[in-house]
């Protein structure tokens, strides 16, 4: 959500004046990413890297226009996030919603460089936290592990787990992560794979590393372990901090994961971010999976139970055998079970409750992109927002970029209601429903 | 209250279907309680008086939801156009009671006037009308943008204290708006808003009863329909932090079930597929969303 990002870009630039250290270049977080995004003006290429950067003042990167609003910039950066959607493919793409992580983290020294500040480390912990609840948003459904690595062996932080809250608990205490020694890349990969040999195959299984090391020290043959990974359709991606290698790239290239350097803390956020929505499916593992063989096996049968309040009758739950009110009932045995996604100790059917399904389908169902209207001649007759009822602009703004409309109205290619900027950007990323025509 | 100068706010989204509104006003071998439009809506001003009386800076907007369209009906931020301007006559009245009836009642007649001579009734743009109350909640959630003509009418926005949602429901259940009520569901999790539902005809719905389960909202299944302001006043009217100190009905099962995309079937057992989770009421071949 552009206001949101853009505050908090201009809070974590605001102490870039302040000098830690005593060290230049550390100062440069957004802008990076910023001039990276329009390479070629000049300015863009000579400052591409943390440690390559030179004294950033934060408020040369925010252009104020002639009447000294910031509304262009803040604009801008809107327009950047409208172009990126509609050059998302329109055609449904399959993907897997069943999702199985493990969070290989690198505790070895080389976190505690401070090229980002205020360390690697601390600064990967944070992301982590991030990335874990926005995941747990998006993959309801899905699980995850947590593996660090340091003194050259892998080290396992936290179980598999489907709860966030115990995620977030196993990263927690930072004493407990302190970085050291060598990071190794074989042991820990290892450790992340054989926690996954057992799942079921519709679920996909992903290791995501976040490596600061230009090191490892592994025991066999690393190229031994990204065979097996390759045959287990374990998926690879890594996050490097420091610099390519070339024993990275190799595993993301193999396993079909994705692969980037960090630039800066802005863009180590978004490579992590990236890695959220599910993945597409490969048109190789489908025609090698259901597709093909069994195609029945592609549906599983699921119960969707009620839930009984506080205030009814006790009664024992069949898991663990307790005296409880509140539960959910199975659908096919009526038998009461305590917490949902589960399967039924009965009758052995997957109850899950319909909202944990229905928060994947925005990536199934999107909202169509809306279209920008050009000029004042084309608006139809309505003077206020089709959603939030804002009162559009009369007069049009001049100079704005691609992707913009100068009159501030983007219209929906089904119902042709006119929704403002702030209206298009929430019905896209947050609502997936359009206020028009109701899909 | 929490906190007296920050007010609250409160969307109403009202079911305008004239088919479930006619069968609701049927009189006794029907309906044991009947209830008319005309009387619902005197009920409803009252309940809306009453958020506005509440407290000076607790702001109102009111949304209609037609056969196949949704409509604001009032807006405490916006202007009242001129063609609704209350009258001036009744000088007993409180302005701001009298903006708010004239603006409601007068576009709901207009709108109903419009409506088209039609052999078979286009199902009522309710999830249109809750995404419209989430897009006017979010429009204020958001840090003021300068673009924004609300700073001009000399409304403040910025942050609203705990906004709610009161789903005023007479149709029932529309499957093919699983999905989008569920989207509407999610988005009112993340702005933080509470949505209260009140079932005033027809069957339990078992989409709004998850809604307010899972905003934390409460859900009232209407059974005496003539005492309907008692309901909204005593259980709608408080805002969500005193409500926990207050005894409100609570719902006493919450269905869990979803619709399939094949039949929109409502079911509890169901067929989903293992790569996108799309449901089905019975096995096929292959899955038809991801395929």
């Amino acid at each position: 959500m552009p206001p949101r990002r853009d505050a908090e870009y201009m809070d974590v630039d605001s102490d870039s004046d302040v000098s830690i250290g005593g060290r230049k270049g550390k100062g440069k977080e957004k802008a990076g990413e910023k001039r990276r995004k329009d390479k070629g003006k000049g300015k863009a290429t000579e400052a591409a890297y943390t440690w390559e950067a030179s004294y950033t003042r934060s408020w040369d990167t925010v252009q104020e226009d002639e009447a000294g609003s910031l509304q262009g910039a803040v604009e801008d950066w809107m327009a950047r996030g409208r172009r990126r959607r509609l050059l998302a493919p329109a055609a449904p793409v399959r993907r897997t919603i069943i999702r199985h992580l493990v969070l290989l983290l690198d505790l070895s020294t080389s976190m505690l460089d401070r090229d980002m500040r205020p360390t690697r480390f601390d600064l990967m912990l944070q992301y982590a936290r991030e990335f874990i609840v926005e995941w747990f948003d998006q993959n309801p459904l899905g699980q995850i592990g947590v593996v660090g690595m340091r003194a050259g062996i892998g080290e396992r932080v936290g179980e598999m787990s489907g709860n966030p809250q115990d995620v977030l608990k196993a990263i927690a205490d930072r004493h407990k992560l302190e970085p050291t020694g060598e990071p190794s890349l074989q042991n820990s990969i290892e450790l992340a794979r054989s926690s996954m040999n057992h799942l079921p195959t519709h679920s996909s299984r992903e290791i995501l590393i976040i490596f600061g090391s230009l090191t490892t020290c592994d025991p066999h043959n690393i190229h031994d372990t990204l065979d097996a990974c390759v045959a287990n359709k374990i998926r690879i991606s890594v996050v490097a901090l420091a610099a390519e290698m070339k024993i990275c790239r190799e595993l993301c290239d193999k396993t079909g994961g994705q692969f980037g350097v960090a630039m800066n803390e802005g863009h180590f956020k978004d490579l992590l971010f990236e890695l959220i929505p599910p993945p597409a499916q490969r048109a190789l593992s489908r025609a090698a999976g259901a597709g093909a063989a069994n195609p029945a096996a592609d549906l599983m049968m699921m119960g969707f139970p009620t839930r009984l309040p506080d205030a009814s009758p006790p009664s024992l739950c069949v898991c663990h055998s307790e005296l409880r009110s509140e539960g959910f009932l199975c659908p096919r045995c009526l038998a009461k079970v305590c917490d949902v996604p589960t399967d039924c100790d009965i009758c052995d059917l997957m109850v899950v409750s319909s909202p944990h399904l229905a928060r994947s389908y925005h990536h199934l169902f999107p909202v169509k992109p809306y279209t920008a209207v050009a000029s004042m001649a084309d608006p139809s007759s309505s003077n206020g927002c089709h959603g939030c009822a804002r009162v559009f602009p009369i007069a049009g703004l001049s100079g704005v970029s691609e992707g913009m409309s100068p009159v501030g109205r983007y219209r929906c290619p089904e119902c042709f209601g006119e929704f403002c900027s702030d209206c298009d950007v929430f019905v896209h990323d947050v609502l997936h429903c359009c206020p028009g025509c109701g899909k | 209250m929490d906190d007296d100068s920050k007010g609250s706010h409160l969307s109403v989204v009202v079911d305008l279907s004239p088919l479930y509104w006619a069968r609701s006003a049927l009189p006794a071998p029907e309906n044991e309680f009947p209830l008319t439009l005309a009387a619902f809506l005197a009920q409803l001003l009252a309940f809306l008086n009453a958020h506005v009386a509440c407290a000076h800076e607790n702001t109102l907007a009111v949304f209609g939801a037609f056969p196949g369209k949704s409509i604001l009906l009032y807006a405490s931020s916006a202007p009242i156009p001129d063609g609704l301007a209350p009258d001036t006559n009744s000088a007993n009245a409180y302005p701001p009671f009298n903006a708010v009836d004239a603006a409601v009642v007068q576009r709901i007649t207009a709108e109903l006037d419009a409506l088209p001579e039609q052999d078979e009734e286009a199902p009522s743009a309710l999830v249109g009308a809750l995404a419209k109350a989430l897009c006017y909640v979010n429009r204020f959630t958001l840090p003021p943008s300068a673009n924004s003509k609300a700073q001009a009418n000399g409304f403040h926005p910025g942050v609203l204290p705990d906004p709610r949602i009161l789903v005023l429901s007479v149709s029932p259940d529309l499957a093919t708006s699983y999905i989008p009520v569920m989207n509407a569901i999610f988005s009112a999790q993340k702005l933080k808003a509470t949505i209260d539902v009140c079932q005033i005809y027809g069957p339990n719905t078992v989409f709004l009863q998850q809604a307010a389960h899972l905003t934390g909202g409460s859900y009232i299944f209407l059974e005496r329909r003539d005492a309907l302001l008692q309901y909204l006043i005593m259980s709608f009217l408080p805002p969500p932090a005193i409500r926990r100190t207050l005894s409100v009905p609570t719902q006493e099962q919450v269905d869990f079930r979803a619709a399939c995309f094949c039949h929109k079937r409502i079911i509890d057992i169901g067929f989903v597929c293992s790569v996108c989770l799309s449901i089905f009421c019975a096995p096929l071949p292959v899955c038809t969303t991801c395929r």
